[in-house]
């Protein structure tokens, strides 16, 4: 279920500004209090496609350490699809909460 | 000779599962690079090669992560080739424009060759007008495919496909420009070198310059996906 929202995941996270890699998974583990566990590496499929579609803009900067560091951030349309995403996701999480919130908890038979 | 360490080894394995795409490899080893050092960094027990093997542990594995980049590669790598195929058979079109202007413009070169002439310029039509229509009917395919999260053998499928269009229209477009060759060879046979010979000539240029383009990326994209062949496609 995570792999079908990681694009919407990573673009949450960059809506707080713009961030490398290792920065953009430290900020979906402490918003998610942990609860997104995958492995590192995958986010950067995840940041190369949206840079492909024109959602985020990616640059090099030089971090303190020397490395060379690529920083992304969302663009206007990143942004618009984020909020697009976010407005079909509440409407549906409300609809799956009404759904719970009118049946009674399933016990075992035995 | 020292052994490398865990990281600069997870790093040179994704590079070589990359080596299709030099420029994504290249640009994957330094992201990959910087994400473990900085996970090194901040580990609690204050790095070391424990921590180290934590920080490649947590990356996952350099396999998985090659066949989705692959996927991005493919999908970049099929726009340039629809883009380099719309741009090609445009500058084909506005130098085969600027040609005949220049013709209007010299009364010596008036008509094209008789007979002969005639046949090729029916030619040269229905192969250009081949080139748009496949060229177009191409990128609607491409443009409409879904690309995957992790390559597939059906998107590299649809690569392939889109290749072979792409080839069609190539073929079209060349066979467009010989018959514009010919044409202008058999114009240009008549008159007494004179500097009107120069937009023809430099309009026949450009015009073999974006069909040579055309192919060189065609032929890069197919290399590309029979590389990618040596990463197992995730279904």
């Amino acid at each position: 279920m995570l792999k079908g929202h990681l694009d919407m995941i990573v673009l949450a996270a960059l809506a707080a500004g713009p961030a490398h890699g290792y920065a953009v998974i430290e900020e979906i583990k402490r918003r998610s209090s942990g609860a997104f566990e995958l492995p590192e590496g995958t986010i950067y499929p995840v940041l190369h496609r949206l840079e492909h579609a024109g959602l985020l803009a990616g640059r090099w900067t030089t971090a303190e350490s020397g490395r060379r560091r690529r920083v992304y951030e969302l663009t206007k349309r990143g942004k618009r699809e984020l909020g697009e995403r976010r407005a079909v996701w509440e409407q549906f999480s409300e609809a799956i909460a009404g759904l719970f919130k009118g049946s009674r908890s399933w016990q075992s038979p035995t | 000779m020292a052994e490398p360490d865990v990281i600069t080894e997870c790093v040179d394995r994704l590079a070589r599962k990359l080596a299709f795409d030099p420029a994504l490899a290249r640009r994957m080893r330094r992201e990959a690079e910087d994400h473990l050092w900085e996970d090194v960094a901040a580990d609690p027990a204050g790095g070391g090669p424990e921590a180290e093997r934590r920080a490649v542990e947590k990356f996952g594995d350099p396999d998985a992560l090659a066949a989705q980049l692959a996927v991005v590669s493919l999908a970049r790598q099929a726009r340039g080739v629809g883009v380099v195929t719309i741009c090609g058979i445009a500058a084909v079109f506005v130098a085969m424009k600027a040609r005949l202007t220049s013709y209007a413009a010299t009364e010596y070169a008036s008509g094209h060759g008789g007979r002969l002439g005639d046949i090729v310029v029916s030619i040269d039509r229905c192969a250009f007008w081949l080139a748009i229509v496949v060229a177009i009917g191409g990128w609607v395919y491409i443009g409409t495919r879904r690309v995957p999260p992790a390559l597939t053998s059906e998107y590299r499928r649809q690569i392939r496909r889109f290749a072979v269009v792409c080839l069609a229209g190539a073929g079209a477009l060349i066979a467009s420009v010989i018959g514009d060759g010919v044409l202008t060879s058999l114009r240009l046979g008549r008159t007494r070198g004179s500097l009107d010979v120069l937009i023809p000539v430099v309009s026949m240029a450009i015009e073999a310059a974006c069909a040579g383009a055309l192919v060189r990326s065609i032929r890069g994209m197919a290399q590309r996906v029979t590389a990618t062949g040596r990463i197992a496609p995730l279904e």
